[in-house]
């Protein structure tokens, strides 16, 4: 389960069209990547995923129920992290069962699982402040999951590392995708990263925020990053993509 | 950095306990003897807080005293002349400074001194209830202590010993007591040079001009006025009935008749002896002035500066002997009961600290201030 | 390298102390040859280093003279200590509560505000003579409350309001309450400012009770000690007691500052 259907939504901030007529599906299971220039909405997108803002028009639905409040069957994994400073790893990812109301040993429990699978056994008693760029963004990865949901919402998560460690989280990210499989939701501004993880791409373009082109990915796992059908697809998002990227330079 | 708080810890232990080992010291003392807590206060404060209950009881001049008692508040425990019988109170001193830099101070001297005993003269006739003169007196004590009520103001009277005289002995004795309970900054005491207590005794007193006095007191003022008149700034103590003889020379014009203006020195009236000595004296803001005698004593000692001589002072008349009464609540019988109890005082180093503490000697009793 | 640069610091700062002093002494004994004056200002009544170390010495501990007790600098700290660590705790105990409220819910801020911002322009000077009347004891306390306490609600309001938005977003989606936010997001996240608002509040208390102890007289208080030996010319004795103020003062502020350090691991 973790079908999230868009059905024309459009939201308003003031007098700025943020999203018009969005509709596009996250089917069960599915890696969907959004990309496109800054400014097109693709962060408003996910917020209202999350139930963290309201639409003004049009429908979200998660599994057949409209999204109305916060929604807590998502996962959120933030582009800086956003982990409880004053919490160490273990204390972080257990933030979500807490809330729950679970017992200690069941927060104990799924802890460890997560920090089995993220990879960070040892690091259990550390503090955010100890950690590097990607070690975070594995427990901002793990927090999420911890909380069992249906949908993980990813706002450019990779965005704040470096290329070396970008790859390899990359790769990390589909091994627990893969373990785990649940939909996800995908932010990007890379066509590079959203070819090589996506099952389908969605290119946005901007002012308004309006759902240009969607692109399936059929190349078949795991991807090499370097295949002649990569680079294809990759050519073809780019050109959509760079459309918009010239227009929305034209505006500013 | 684990280090450095280490040692922070460290440091915070020890400062701790020397704390409590302050603290088990001085309880032990107040397990013996719970001391008195003397608390300085101003006159008014001293009412009010007898009549909440938050002092137990106040020694102060008169005429809060009086009022306490007429109001109902408390009763007289223990008279300052039960303290020590006759004993000198206020005096009248003049500057060192002032008295170096005009031409004729000592004539002026002899006629401040002289005024004192015309006034003297009339309190103490008028005093008597047949005296013409006895509702006068009566007005000018409730317009000088701030009272409402005649009945205080009669009482209050009744407690203090008008005088003009100078009293080497008595002096001599507050010297000694001064010294003996600790007032003294004895570094400067040293510096001072004095040999004994009657040596500064001789030293602080002059009885020229109150000998003069006495010699002209009958004389025709218009013989012994001062040619030219003369500008002196005077300072004394708020509402203290002890002052009286001034208020009545200066209301009456004695000292007018004798060529002397009258002017308030700056910062006059004083809440104190102390605050009178320093700022009026030591600064030379204040010519003439009368105070209790401990404040003059202790001054001329602690805060001079030996090299100018600053607070120095000169004694040349009194004002008045006792005056000063022990107030408690209704409930308290005894100096004893005031043991760890808060009791209110004009403030460190006037007459009536030191008259405190020498109560407390002869009853055995510890005081704390 | 690093260890050799603290000692160097840490030399010229005592460098500094000392330099201090002695043209201290120099001022002073050029002031008594006469050689040195400012005027309206009688610089010889200020006792020299030495003589106020002498009285700080002497003064330490309790003395007795027949019937007089003079208690020591000693008492007076620890009873000057005991007032502002008293206010302290009553004001953290309702600085914080409001602070929180005030800075998390916009209703609260509306109501508290327009009170706290007239009330925290007051000096705690200010409330000395009302609280010599309306206390019948206890008054110095009021007027280190009337110190600390809008410091604390100041800095939580502070810390409430600067907490990270993605956190509570964070929090949101992981399934938190409103009450669970407030309790486990916010207050951690303004931890710090309430302990800085604390240090600040104790700062200014730790003045504001040398004032209160002048007007509001007990008979043990630092302030109160250096009035009186004000009262009886001991001037030695009066600066002795400044310093020892100005000392307390530094250690509580940084006392309270390593504190933090040591049980806020997880700051920057």
């Amino acid at each position: 389960m973790g079908r999230l259907v868009l059905e024309s939504v459009t939201k308003k901030f003031n007098s700025f069209q943020a999203l018009e007529n969005v509709s596009f599906e996250v089917a069960d299971g599915e890696f969907v990547c959004l990309l496109g220039p800054s400014g097109c909405g693709k962060t408003t997108v996910l917020r209202l995923a999350a139930g963290l803002e309201a639409p003004m028009g049009g429908n979200l639905l998660l599994d057949g129920n409209k999204i109305e409040g916060v929604n807590k069957e998502c996962g959120f994994v933030f582009q800086e992290y956003a982990l409880f400073p004053w919490r160490t790893v273990k204390e972080n990812i257990e933030f979500g069962p807490q809330a729950k109301g679970l017992n200690k040993n069941e927060c104990d429990r799924i802890s460890k699982h997560y920090i089995d699978l993220v990879g960070l056994n040892g690091f259990e008693n550390h503090y955010p402040k100890e950690l590097s760029g990607g070690m975070k963004q594995r427990v901002g990865i793990a927090r999420a999951y911890a909380n069992n949901p249906k949908l993980l919402l990813m706002d450019e998560p990779f965005g704040a590392l470096d290329a070396q460690t970008r790859n390899l989280m990359q790769g990390e990210l589909l091994r627990i995708w893969e373990k785990e499989h649940i939909s996800v939701l995908f932010v990007t501004h890379s066509v590079d990263e959203a070819v090589f993880l996506g099952d389908k791409v969605v290119v946005m373009s901007a002012r308004p925020g309006k759902v240009k082109e969607i692109f399936d990915v059929k190349l078949p796992r795991p991807r090499i990053r370097t295949s002649l059908e990569a680079n294809i697809i990759r050519d073809k998002v780019l050109k959509s993509l760079g459309m918009e990227i010239k227009l929305a330079m034209k505006d500013q | 950095m684990k280090n450095s708080v280490k040692k922070l810890f460290i440091v915070i232990f020890v400062i701790f306990s020397i704390f409590v080992a302050g603290c088990l010291q001085s309880n032990q003392t107040s397990e013996n003897s719970a001391p008195i807590n003397l608390v300085k206060m101003s006159g008014q404060e001293m009412i009010q807080k007898l009549g909440t209950g938050e002092i137990a009881g106040f020694i102060m001049w008169e005429p809060y005293p009086a009022i306490a008692v007429t109001k109902g508040l408390g009763k007289d425990l223990i008279l300052s002349g039960k303290i020590w019988k006759d004993h000198p109170c206020c005096v009248i001193a003049y500057d060192e400074d002032w008295y170096k830099s005009t031409n004729n101070s000592d004539e002026i001297l002899k006629r401040m001194a002289l005024a004192q005993l015309k006034s003297v003269e009339y309190i103490n006739n008028a005093k008597q209830s047949d005296s013409p003169d006895h509702e006068e007196l009566i007005n000018y004590t409730m317009q000088f202590g701030g009272m409402t009520d005649p009945a205080a103001a009669n009482l209050s009277l009744a407690d203090v010993e008008f005088v003009y005289n100078t009293n080497i002995p008595g002096t001599t004795t507050f010297i000694k007591n001064i010294q003996d309970f600790g007032i003294f900054d004895m570094g400067k005491w040293n510096q001072s040079g004095y040999k004994n207590a009657s040596d500064y005794a001789n030293s602080l007193v002059t009885n020229n001009y109150v000998d003069w006095a006495i010699n002209n007191k009958d004389a025709d003022f218009s013989g012994i006025s001062l040619q030219e008149p003369v500008n002196v700034r005077y300072g004394y103590l708020i509402n203290d009935i002890h002052e009286l003889p001034f208020y009545i020379g200066w209301q009456k014009g004695y000292y007018k008749n004798l060529g002397i203006n009258i002017s308030i020195g700056e910062g006059a009236p004083f809440q104190n002896g102390a605050f009178e000595m320093q700022k009026g004296f030591k600064s030379n803001t204040i010519d003439i002035g009368s105070l209790g005698i401990p404040p003059v004593i202790i001054h001329r000692i602690n805060s001079n500066d030996f090299s100018t001589d600053d607070a120095r002072v000169g004694v040349i008349a009194g004002m008045n002997n006792e005056g000063s009464v022990i107030v408690v609540s209704n409930n308290i019988t005894s100096l004893k009961d005031l043991s760890g109890k808060t009791v209110g005082y004009p403030g460190p180093g006037t007459i009536q600290h030191v008259l405190f503490l020498m109560a407390a000697e002869k009853e055995g009793l510890r005081v704390s201030n | 390298m690093k260890i050799g640069e603290k000692k160097k610091e840490v030399v010229i700062n005592l460098l500094s102390l000392v330099g201090f002093v002695l043209l201290w002494q120099i001022i002073l004994i050029l002031t008594r040859e006469g050689i040195f004056s400012i005027p309206f200002i009688r610089l010889r009544d200020i006792p020299t280093p030495v003589e106020t170390w002498h009285a700080l010495i002497g003064s330490m501990f309790t003395r007795i003279y027949g019937p007089s007790l003079t208690y020591g600098i000693y008492n007076h700290v620890f009873a000057s200590l005991e007032r502002v660590i008293e206010g302290g705790i009553i004001a953290f105990i309702i600085g914080v509560p409001v602070g929180i409220g005030v800075g998390y819910s916009r209703i609260i801020g509306n109501i508290f505000n327009p009170i706290i911002e007239i009330v925290r322009n007051m000096p705690p000077m200010a409330w000395i003579p009302i609280a010599i009347f309306i206390f019948v004891s206890g008054g110095s306390i009021f007027i280190v409350f009337i110190g600390v306490v809008f410091p604390i609600i100041l800095n939580t309001i502070q810390g409430v309001r600067s907490t990270d938005e993605r956190l509570l977003d964070a929090a949101r989606t992981l399934g938190a309450s409103e009450s669970k936010i407030v309790t486990k997001v916010i207050i951690p996240s303004a931890f710090p400012s309430i302990m800085t608002g604390l240090r600040i509040g104790l700062g200014v208390g730790w003045m504001a009770i040398v004032a209160a102890e002048m007007v509001i007289r007990s008979p043990v208080g630092l302030g109160y000690f250096i009035w009186n030996m004000g009262d009886l010319g001991r001037y030695s004795e009066m600066i002795a007691g400044m310093i020892v103020i100005g000392v307390i003062g530094y250690i509580m502020n940084i006392s309270i500052l390593l504190l933090q350090r040591r049980f806020i691991k997880w700051e920057d």
